[in-house]
């Protein structure tokens, strides 16, 4: 026996398992993918535009008050107070998200499009007492260590937002059983997801554990989401875990 | 523009249901192979410059659904135990599939899942497969040749099909 012989064994039976599938159809068409597409490239168009004029209208304000030139940092500044109190560290509003202190302590992390800035969401999230590394999907940060999901444990698996549209409907099934599974209730666990936003428990995560927060590029978050996700998908938008915090992997 | 447009359609309307059977079979799961497929296609779309000038843009389709599949898949494995309804239910709703072959590539770790799809499946050589993942060509090979171990480990019958053949 050889490689090219059992090669061509397993060609010919997947060739034959993808015939046997003669029946499957994609029904979506070309117009809702190309829509779905321009749609998703005229928000991230927009979102740098808007970005990038208010930054232009603050450094001309501020080389008018100063008479400095203001350097451009980061184009997804929209500046303008936030809803709500706005937790220490962050005080801006961004045009992609939102980071605010709730009254009983949480942290209330809000998207308003597709992630933007991941390194200035984890810094903030720093500056509040969230040891956190915030990376897009297939981008986590590898000195990260993860922290093992133990029976009975406290955290694991991931979080997701439950109304994209709401059309999430795996993973609103899948969280309950999740939770129980893993012997944790809601008051156990140290993030949990409302509708556009991930609320984290500071006092709830254990000693010496950051979260670990990756969401997918390109997809646009929260009750402005373009992209009505099918029903049934289960797909994850956003990958949440519990990490070992160091200065390489959180920040310090 | 109009002229990007009709050759994505055109595209499109010829590559679609391949690769969602060629997804389907490698995810086992109709309606994550939807999605995957659909999102795979918007950003080919979204990428049209680029993916039109790849040498094999079906398996640029494939694989960039099949990337989000890992994703999708890591977290799930953290979230419930592996059993085997979702072959069950494959195999009852598509009498045809080699319901061994199929859950056994599924198996297989998600490199070699990829080599084997593109080289395989989708019938690419080596040197567009490993463009096509962004690997040296001896990767390809490695993972070609470890995947079909793995497979054969799981399928004494493919020695079978070998001989007779």
């Amino acid at each position: 026996m050889n490689d090219i012989r059992l090669a061509d064994a397993v060609r010919s039976g997947l060739h034959e398992a993808c015939d046997s599938l003669s029946t499957v159809h994609m029904a979506v068409p070309a117009s809702t993918i190309m829509a779905r597409a321009d749609k998703t490239r005229r928000h991230r168009r927009q979102g740098v535009l808007a970005g990038a004029g208010g930054l232009a209208a603050a450094a001309v304000a501020a080389a008018v008050a100063t008479g400095i030139a203001v350097p451009v940092s980061n184009p997804s500044y929209a500046g303008g107070p936030p809803d709500g109190h706005v937790a220490k560290g962050s005080g801006v509003r961004l045009t992609a998200w939102t980071v605010t202190r709730q009254a009983n302590g949480s942290i209330r992390v809000t998207f308003f499009g597709q992630l933007r800035d991941p390194a200035g969401l984890q810094r903030t999230l720093r500056a509040d007492g969230i040891p956190a590394s915030v990376t897009f999907i297939g981008e986590q940060n590898p000195a990260c260590r993860s922290i093992p999901v133990a029976p009975g444990g406290v955290v694991g698996g991931s979080g997701f937002f439950k109304d994209v549209q709401g059309a999430y409907e795996r993973p609103q099934a899948t969280a309950p059983r999740q939770v129980q599974a893993q012997g944790a209730t809601s008051s156990q666990n140290p993030y949990d997801h409302q509708q556009d936003a991930l609320v984290i428990r500071p006092a709830a995560l254990p000693s010496g554990a950051g979260l670990q927060i990756a969401v997918m590029r390109g997809i646009p978050l929260g009750p402005s989401g373009p992209w009505p996700y099918p029903k049934g998908s289960g797909q994850a938008v956003v990958e949440i875990g519990l990490v070992k915090a160091s200065p390489q992997c959180t920040g310090s | 523009m109009e002229q990007d447009r009709r050759e994505f359609e055109e595209f499109y309307s010829a590559a679609r249901d391949h690769c969602l059977r060629v997804v389907l079979i490698s995810v086992g799961d109709r309606h994550l192979a939807d999605d995957l497929v659909a999102e795979a296609f918007t950003r080919a779309w979204a990428s049209w410059r680029k993916v039109r000038g790849h040498p094999a843009p079906r398996a640029w389709v494939v694989r960039t659904a099949l990337n989000m599949h890992v994703s999708w898949w890591r977290k799930r494995r953290r979230e419930v135990a592996l059993h085997s309804q979702d072959e069950a239910a494959v195999a009852s709703q598509y009498p045809g599939l080699d319901i061994a072959l199929v859950a056994a590539l599924r198996r297989l770790p998600a490199k070699q899942r990829e080599v084997i799809v593109l080289r395989l499946l989708l019938d690419l050589d080596t040197a567009t497969t490993a463009q096509t993942l962004g690997v040296p060509s001896g990767t390809v090979a490695s993972h070609l040749h470890r995947g079909l171990a793995a497979l054969r480990r799981e399928i004494p019958a493919l020695d079978y099909q070998e001989h007779v053949r």
